[in-house]
C-alpha cells in the first residue's frame, strides 16, 4: 500500500500543482489573517480561534477545503480505471492496498502542503499552532475520504468531477446553515459534514476529532465497494 | 499439478452471456492456445481468472488455489492485458521499477535493464511512456508480466500490432519462459502463431469453448479430405489412364499429370495403398507431400 501510495504522493507533488496550492494556502492565509483582525470578536464568537492567522487557513480550508481537494483528487481512483491501469495494479497487489494506498498518497501531500503553509506563515505570526496544523489535516482527510468514495463508485473522471464540485459547493453551504437553523433536514446533514464539528464553541474544540471518523467510513465503504468491481 | 482449472465459468452482463459454462484444464509447463474471434469472450475469461473482474456463477483455480485466494498468488502470475496503458508520466524504466515494487521483489537496476532488453527496449529504458508507440507498449506491458518470473503466464495478443521483427523476438522469448517451465496461457488472433507455439489449443466461439485438444487432436477431429500431391517420373497417356483406373476405389478426385499427380483421398491409411498402386506400375516417385489443414482451416469449419 506504500508504493502506491508513495507513486500517488509523487505524481500530486512533481505537479504545478502542489507548489499552486502551497502559495494559495500562504496567500489566502496571509491575506485572511489582516481581514480577520478586524473581525476577530465575531468570529470567535463562532468557535474560530483567536490567532488571526489560524483563523485565516480555518476560514481558508473552511470554505474552499472541499474544493481544493476535490479539483485534486476526484479522479484518483476512476482515472486509473477510466485509462485501464489499474489492470496492472490489481494483478500485482490487493484490492485494499490500492485503496489505503491512494488514500495515504493524498493525505500525505495535503498534510505536507498544509504543514508547509503554515511553516511559511510564521515569520509573520511569530508562532505554530500544531493545534490548527492536527485540525486543518482532519479537517481536509474529511474531503480526502470523501473523494475516494466518489472517486470509487462514479467510474467516470468527468461525471465524478462535475458532482464533486456540486458537492463540494452544496457540503459548506448546507453544513454552514445547519449551525444557525431549526430545520430538521438541513440539522440532520449537518451532522455528517465536518463544519458541525468545527463550529463548537471553542473550548469544545475536540469536537473535530470526531471528524476523524469519517475518512475511516469513507475509506471502508470504498473498499466493500472496489472489491466487488469489475476492474 | 493444474495451472488453471475452470468449472462452469460463467460471466454475465445483464441478460448478455459473455462467458457461458467453460470448462478448462491446463497443467502445468504447458503453452496453451486460446483463439476466438472478436468478442467471443476470451479476455473476459482472463480477466476472471486473473480476478479483474468477478464471475457470474462458477468457479476456477489458479495453481492450486480457488477464487478467493488469487491475491495470496499474484507473485505467481504474471498478465498482459488486452489493452495496454500506462502512466504517460513514468518511462519504461520507473514503470518496471513501480510493478516490481507492487510484487514485493527487489530486482537490481541491470536487472531492470535486462528484462526491457528481452522485449527489445533497451534503446528506450529512460524514455516516457507518452513517446512510446503501440508496438513499444506492447513490449512494456510483456515486460511488466515477466519481470518476476511468473509461474503462470497470461498473455492476451502479445503480437498485435507489433512490427515482424518483434513479433519474432516475442515468439523466441515466449518459448524461453516456457522453457523454464512457466506455463503459458495466450490468446491471439494469429492463427499461425499459436499453431507454432501452443502445446494445447481451445477455440471459443459465443461464450462457449467450441474445441480443445492438441494440434494432432484438432486435425484429427476436423480433418476432411486429405490431399496428397505426387511428384513422379513423366508418364505416357497411356500409363496415365492405367493409373486414374488403379486408383478409381481408393481416391475421391484424382488428377494425373505428366510428372506430378493431385489424388484425394478420405483418410491417410489409403495413402500407402495409393504409393503401391504406383511402385506396381513401376512409377518411379520422387515425392509425396500430404496436405494437412491448418489452424485456420480448422477454425473456418467451426463458423
Amino acid at each position: 500500500m506504500f508504493t502506491v501510495g508513495f507513486r500517488e504522493f509523487k505524481s500530486l507533488f512533481t505537479s504545478i500543482r502542489s507548489i499552486l496550492i502551497i502559495v494559495v494556502l500562504f496567500g489566502v492565509t496571509a491575506g485572511t489573517a489582516k481581514l480577520v483582525r478586524q473581525f476577530e470578536a465575531p468570529l470567535h464568537e463562532l468557535g474560530l480561534g483567536n490567532d488571526a492567522y489560524a483563523m485565516g487557513l480555518m476560514l481558508l480550508l473552511i470554505l474552499a477545503a472541499s474544493l481544493f481537494v476535490t479539483g485534486l483528487s476526484h479522479n484518483i481512483v476512476n482515472k486509473e480505471i477510466d485509462t485501464r491501469t489499474i489492470r496492472f495494479l490489481a494483478t500485482k497487489t490487493s484490492r485494499r492496498n490500492i485503496i489505503i494506498g491512494k488514500f495515504i498518497g493524498s493525505f500525505l501531500f495535503w498534510a505536507i502542503c498544509i504543514t508547509v503553509a503554515l511553516l511559511l506563515i510564521i515569520p509573520f505570526s511569530k508562532s505554530f499552532s500544531m493545534l490548527t496544523l492536527v485540525q486543518s489535516i482532519i479537517f481536509v482527510s474529511y474531503f480526502i475520504g470523501l473523494t475516494l468514495f466518489l472517486s470509487t463508485i462514479i467510474p467516470k473522471p468527468s461525471l465524478s468531477m462535475f458532482l464533486g464540485i456540486i458537492i463540494s459547493i452544496a457540503l459548506p453551504v448546507l453544513g454552514l446553515w445547519s449551525s444557525g437553523t431549526d430545520n430538521l433536514f438541513v440539522k440532520v446533514i449537518g451532522y455528517v459534514t465536518p463544519y458541525f464539528y468545527y463550529l463548537q464553541e471553542e473550548d469544545s474544540y475536540y469536537y473535530s476529532y470526531f471528524v476523524v471518523l469519517f475518512p475511516i467510513l469513507f475509506i471502508l465503504l470504498s473498499l466493500v465497494i472496489f472489491r466487488k468491481r469489475d476492474l | 499439478m493444474t495451472a488453471l482449472q475452470t468449472n462452469q465459468l460463467t460471466k454475465k452482463y445483464g441478460k448478455k452471456t459473455v462467458v457461458d459454462s467453460v470448462n478448462l484444464h491446463i497443467p502445468q509447463g504447458t503453452i496453451f492456445g486460446f483463439l476466438g474471434k472478436n468478442g467471443a469472450g476470451k479476455s473476459t475469461l482472463i480477466n476472471m481468472v486473473t480476478g479483474l473482474i468477478k464471475p457470474s456463477s462458477g468457479s476456477f483455480e489458479v495453481l492450486g488455489q480457488p477464487e478467493k485466494r488469487l491475491e495470496s498468488i499474484q507473485k505467481e502470475i504474471g498478465v498482459l492485458p488486452d489493452y495496454s496503458t500506462f502512466y504517460d508520466d513514468l518511462t519504461a524504466f520507473s514503470h518496471l521499477n513501480y510493478f516490481q515494487k507492487l510484487l514485493k521483489q527487489s530486482l537490481s537496476k541491470q536487472e531492470i535493464i535486462r528484462v526491457l532488453s528481452q522485449v527489445g527496449l533497451e534503446d528506450a529504458v529512460h524514455v516516457k511512456v507518452k513517446k512510446f508507440s503501440f508496438g513499444m507498449k506492447k513490449k512494456l506491458g510483456i515486460a511488466q508480466s515477466i519481470i518476476h518470473q511468473p509461474k503462470l503466464l497470461f498473455l492476451d495478443e502479445p503480437t498485435s500490432g507489433v512490427d515482424a521483427n518483434a513479433v519474432l523476438n516475442i515468439h523466441s522469448l515466449i518459448k524461453e519462459i516456457a522453457a523454464r517451465g512457466t506455463t503459458i496461457f495466450l490468446t491471439s488472433h494469429n492463427l499461425n502463431e499459436v499453431e507454432k507455439l501452443c502445446d494445447e489449443i481451445a477455440i471459443m466461439n459465443k461464450g462457449r469453448i467450441q474445441t480443445q485438444g492438441t494440434m494432432k487432436q484438432l486435425r484429427e477431429q476436423y480433418q476432411q479430405d486429405i490431399v496428397v500431391h505426387i511428384h513422379h517420373r513423366s508418364l505416357s497417356e497411356k500409363e496415365q489412364t492405367q493409373l486414374k483406373i488403379s486408383l478409381t476405389e481408393l481416391a475421391v478426385k484424382i488428377e494425373i499429370g505428366g510428372d506430378a499427380s493431385e489424388i484425394i483421398v478420405q483418410s491417410s491409411e489409403l495413402i500407402p495403398q495409393v504409393n503401391k498402386q504406383f511402385v506396381r506400375q513401376d512409377i518411379d516417385v520422387f515425392g509425396l507431400e500430404m496436405e494437412q489443414p491448418s489452424l485456420e482451416e480448422i477454425f473456418l469449419n467451426l463458423e
